[in-house]
């Protein structure tokens, strides 16, 4: 099956508009990361991005597919959104992808 | 959904930024596209259990600005395209992806697999996704223990 997911770049170009990577050295948050299909287009922008998602082989997929230049700055992790196992203002951003 | 809230302005710092991009139910459109032409062929039908999943969605986030969690700063829709080569590859993805939410009803099928069969040998198939992004402040730490106590 031949499927094009978002060619004209719409969720890109909003989601850089909206998250403003530019102005900051970010440490990112992503909820409901899948298999990374939308860390890549921003995380190289962070100073770190650790994305989470509830599903194993999804984060599995992401992790082999992760970009070389990305193995320092993006981490995946298998978590809820429901219990983060972080400490407290850990973040500088959060980015809830499809996941409510 | 809530609770996930709660946990999401815990681990951002005073004055965080929570971005939450979704897709929103409203009976998406599907088109036939050619580099030459465009052709609505219908739209598709939203489910009960996908409606309430957004509407449960929309509860959550309304409550979390009301009680002072996060505050609104800026509200866009955008489109976000899936294309397929043809109708049946569209009508497969969606029985196998998307069928807890939305389905096909047979007309618009019919619709699709008629304009599709009539229209460019570059034609494809296309659903417009409507999205919502929303960019949310989070409030100051003496507002997040004052709706704590």
């Amino acid at each position: 099956m031949t499927i094009q997911k978002d060619r004209e770049g719409n969720e890109k170009k909003h989601l850089h508009k909206f998250a403003d990577f530019a102005t900051s050295r970010t440490r990112v948050l992503e909820i409901g990361c899948g298999e990374g299909r939308l860390t890549w287009q921003y995380a190289r922008e962070t100073r770190s991005t650790i994305a989470i998602d509830i599903d194993a082989d999804s984060l599995r997929v992401a992790t082999i597919d992760r970009p070389s230049d990305l193995e320092n700055k993006a981490h995946f992790s298998l978590a809820k959104s429901e219990q983060l196992p972080f400490s407290k203002e850990s973040f500088d951003m959060a980015i809830l992808a499809w996941s409510f | 959904m809530v609770h996930a809230l709660d946990e999401i302005r815990r681990v951002l710092v005073d004055g965080g930024i929570m971005i939450d991009m979704r897709p929103i139910l409203d009976g998406w459109p599907i088109e036939v596209t050619s580099a030459r032409s465009s052709r609505g062929t219908g739209r598709v039908q939203d489910l009960p259990p996908g409606i309430a999943d957004d509407n449960a969605a929309n509860q959550s986030i309304a409550q979390a600005e009301q009680d002072g969690w996060f505050i609104r700063q800026d509200e866009a829709f955008f489109p976000f395209v899936y294309s397929w080569d043809t109708p049946s590859e569209m009508e497969e993805w969606i029985e196998e992806e998307w069928e807890d939410f939305i389905r096909l009803e047979e007309a618009t099928k019919q619709a699709t697999r008629s304009a599709w069969a009539s229209a460019d040998a570059d034609a494809r198939v296309q659903v417009n996704v409507k999205m919502l992004i929303t960019r949310w402040r989070v409030a100051a730490q003496n507002l997040k223990a004052a709706s704590r106590s």
